[in-house]
């Protein structure tokens, strides 16, 4: 018998009595796991953000060795500054934060509320990239739509209803922390585009 | 640090961390590779060639040398970057190349998307594993697989430009 047997025999099988009964993430994932797919969740989405918007904690200048506190413009003289590690640490810190505060809230609150973030995000992106799509686009002077507050407001709404409908977040939770960086990446990948298109 | 500089020059320091850089990355790709297989085409039968073995090895096997070698990889990449932003980066601008700046970019972002899913990775592969989560543990396997290849090739051309040996 191979050890391949041996590893699918460990494998537990799926908890039915903890569904039936609506588990909690401290039963069914613990605090660890907790901790790791809010963590997981949290840094994709934190770290699209803040590159996204450019708010490093710090700005390095290695060419003179010097770091800054946020964001700080190229100076003349000093050389061309570096924000990843800027993003990486206040990234890494919000995620670590929001990873704690995950093992003490009750879990389906935990679960609805990241939900409702992922749904936010998502959404007002959507929100944003239409309503743009649309003022180029009509005869009218519609500049207006293009205010970022506005699309929060569809956002806001579209998030909320996934968020309270949803009938079994748990499993999405779960899923998140996979489908979180992969459309993070998506962003990101698109926002480089002036690169590969030049 | 400065009391380094003393025995080596500052190009074969840097030159050092890049090769120490490349060596963790060259395990690390072997390691996700051999869970990738061992994940994607699982065998019961471990007799046979190579391949057979390596697709009946157990995926749990490389998790902690995958968890403890992801890191180390990560941090020393992390330091090199201050050379390449201020030593590679800026004559590949200044020459077009802006593909290999881009695909650099991006692998800024991929290994920092590894590093925010590598305690979710170790969590799904602690024993007892769950079949709750048995698809998440796969994909997130083969995403940090992804992870690291790009990270690898993309490292690799950039070196080409300017780095050990080039």
């Amino acid at each position: 018998m191979t050890q391949t047997l041996d590893v699918s025999e460990r494998v537990t099988q799926p908890n039915r009595s903890s569904h039936a009964t609506g588990a909690t993430a401290a039963t069914t994932a613990g605090k660890f796991g907790t901790f790791a797919i809010t963590f997981g969740i949290a840094f994709a989405l934190l770290y699209t953000v803040f590159e996204q918007l450019n708010w490093p904690l710090f700005t390095y200048h290695p060419a003179v060795g010097k770091v800054d506190f946020w964001m700080q413009r190229p100076r003349s003289g000093e050389g061309p500054p570096m924000y990843w590690y800027g993003w990486l640490a206040l990234s890494f810190t919000g995620a670590f934060v929001l990873g704690w505060i995950a093992t003490v809230v009750s879990s389906q609150w935990l679960y609805r509320a990241t939900i409702f973030c992922c749904a936010l995000a998502a959404l007002w992106l959507a929100a944003y990239t239409g309503a743009i799509f649309i003022a180029d686009r009509v005869s009218f002077d519609a500049e207006f739509l293009k205010s970022v507050w506005l699309s929060a407001i569809p956002a806001l709404v579209g998030a909320a209803v996934v968020a309270y409908l949803l009938p079994s977040p748990q499993r999405l939770w779960t899923s998140l922390v996979l489908i979180m960086p992969i459309g993070c990446l998506v962003i990101l990948g698109y926002s480089l585009k002036s690169y590969f298109m030049r | 640090m400065d009391f380094i500089f003393d025995y080596i020059s500052v190009r074969m320091f840097w030159r050092i961390l890049l090769f120490i850089h490349f060596v963790l990355a060259v395990v690390l790709l072997v390691a996700v590779t051999l869970q990738s297989v061992a994940v994607l085409m699982p065998v019961r039968q471990a007799a046979g060639n190579f391949i057979q073995r390596v697709r009946a090895a157990p995926p749990t096997w490389y998790v902690p040398l995958i968890v403890i070698l992801y890191v180390p990889t990560f941090l020393l990449g992390a330091w090199v970057y201050v050379k390449y932003r201020t030593y590679v980066r800026i004559p590949m601008e200044q020459l077009g190349h802006w593909w290999t700046v881009g695909s650099f970019e991006f692998k800024e972002h991929i290994v920092a998307m590894g590093m925010g899913v590598l305690p979710a990775y170790w969590y799904f592969w602690r024993q007892p594993l769950s079949g709750d989560n048995a698809a998440v543990r796969k994909w997130l396997t083969i995403f940090l697989a992804v992870s690291v290849w790009y990270a690898f090739l993309v490292g690799h051309v950039a070196n080409d430009f300017r780095g050990v040996g080039s």
